[in-house]
């Protein structure tokens, strides 16, 4: 019995895992592209980690704190890191994709950055 | 609340000195005693019961792991789609929360949650710019958002 | 029957590492690739999750936690990078 959860919990983080890159591979944008890692991979790796937690809980009963922690710290990482990497790649210039409606973010920004984003633009056309 | 967390560690300890046994599992039933006796000092002191910000927690807790399992099978919709036909954008969403931890915490939340991912926070850190992978609708989205998490975190921290 | 579980689902997050490794490698800026080697190391620890239950060893849980700390740093301070220049603000507020 408990080895059919564990299979379950092994195979969702699998699978997530895979639809991730998949992801990253597909979207047309980097912004996509952390919509994909952030989600999808932060999901699979935790179901793989609390399938590996309750095996060592219930089939070996050895509680690892350390796992535990590892869960807790890739809750915490993966919004912090998918924020700073999409605003750096934003106050680059890196041009959102064709299909996208709004973009109210480069209005707040500076003359000399706005400047920067049309220049992109710019580069991109000729 | 930080002294009725103490009240309630003592009461634990006291439990245990009772029963002239120190194991855990002496300690937590203490610390369930202790969580009745502050439930019925509550009326007589009254301060506010701090088990009620614990049920928040909880609370907000399940909402997110809704979320996140509603997120990923979004996730599934739009990447296994033969054709991409999502119109991703930048709105801007102001909050109604004020302090840096409670800001903190809805742009983590939104980054963990469907198709949001939170981008940058304006110079004040009252406006939240968020990257929708799909906005058929702006209002509604903001809407959505203002709903269903800044009612979550308000109750924990008010 | 664990075992088989393990072992495929071992192929499937290989394949996904190599999917991976290719955007990191074709990324056309540089955020991609940093985006990339993100998923490169959050996969990784799943990865050495499910290693860990083959070989019925808890020994690798520290290795766990340092890749999930890497990696997260890692790419912080590649995106810090790419923004200014800049790794580490010396001019505290």
């Amino acid at each position: 019995m408990i080895e059919i959860l564990i299979s379950i919990f092994v195979l969702i983080g699998g699978f997530f895992s895979l639809l991730g890159s998949i992801g990253i591979l597909r979207l047309k944008d980097v912004y996509g592209r952390i919509h994909a890692a952030t989600k999808s991979a932060t999901l699979g790796v935790v179901a793989t980690i609390t399938g590996t937690f309750l095996y060592f809980l219930i089939i070996d009963g050895e509680f690892s704190g350390n796992i535990l922690l590892t869960i807790l710290f890739v809750f915490m990482t993966a919004p912090v890191a998918a924020h700073i990497i999409s605003r750096s790649a934003h106050r680059t210039g890196i041009k959102l994709w064709e299909q996208s409606t709004v973009d109210e973010l480069v209005d707040t920004y500076p003359e000399k950055e706005r400047q920067l984003h049309q220049q992109a633009e710019k580069t991109e056309r000729s | 609340m930080a002294f009725q967390i103490l009240l309630n560690l003592l009461i634990a300890v006291v439990w245990m000195a009772l029963q002239n046994s120190y194991t855990p599992v002496d300690f937590l039933f203490g610390y369930v005693v202790g969580i009745f006796v502050l439930l019925i000092l509550r009326t007589v002191l009254r301060f506010d019961f701090y088990m009620r910000r614990v049920y928040a927690v909880f609370k907000l807790f399940l909402l997110f792991s809704k979320e996140l399992i509603m997120a990923n099978i979004d996730m599934i919709r739009i990447v296994l789609s033969p054709k991409l036909t999502n119109k991703p954008g930048i709105v801007a969403v102001p909050t109604r929360l004020s302090s840096d931890w409670e800001v903190t915490l809805l742009a983590s939340l939104i980054s963990l949650t469907p198709g949001t991912l939170s981008m940058d926070f304006s110079e004040d850190g009252r406006t939240i710019y968020i990257h929708n992978i799909d906005v058929p609708n702006r209002e509604e989205m903001i809407k959505d958002i203002q709903d269903k998490f800044e009612k979550a975190i308000l109750e924990v921290t008010r | 029957m664990l075992e088989i579980v393990f072992y495929s689902v071992l192929v499937i997050m290989s394949g996904s590492l190599f999917i991976c490794f290719l955007r990191a490698v074709i990324g056309p800026t540089m955020s991609d690739r940093v985006v990339a080697l993100d998923t490169f190391g959050l996969n990784m620890i799943g990865f050495i999750g499910i290693l860990m239950m083959l070989q019925d060893t808890t020994a690798y849980a520290e290795v766990m936690l340092v890749i999930a700390v890497l990696a997260f740093l890692g790419s912080v301070a590649l995106a810090k990078f790419i923004e200014r220049g800049v790794v580490i603000d010396r001019d505290l507020d």
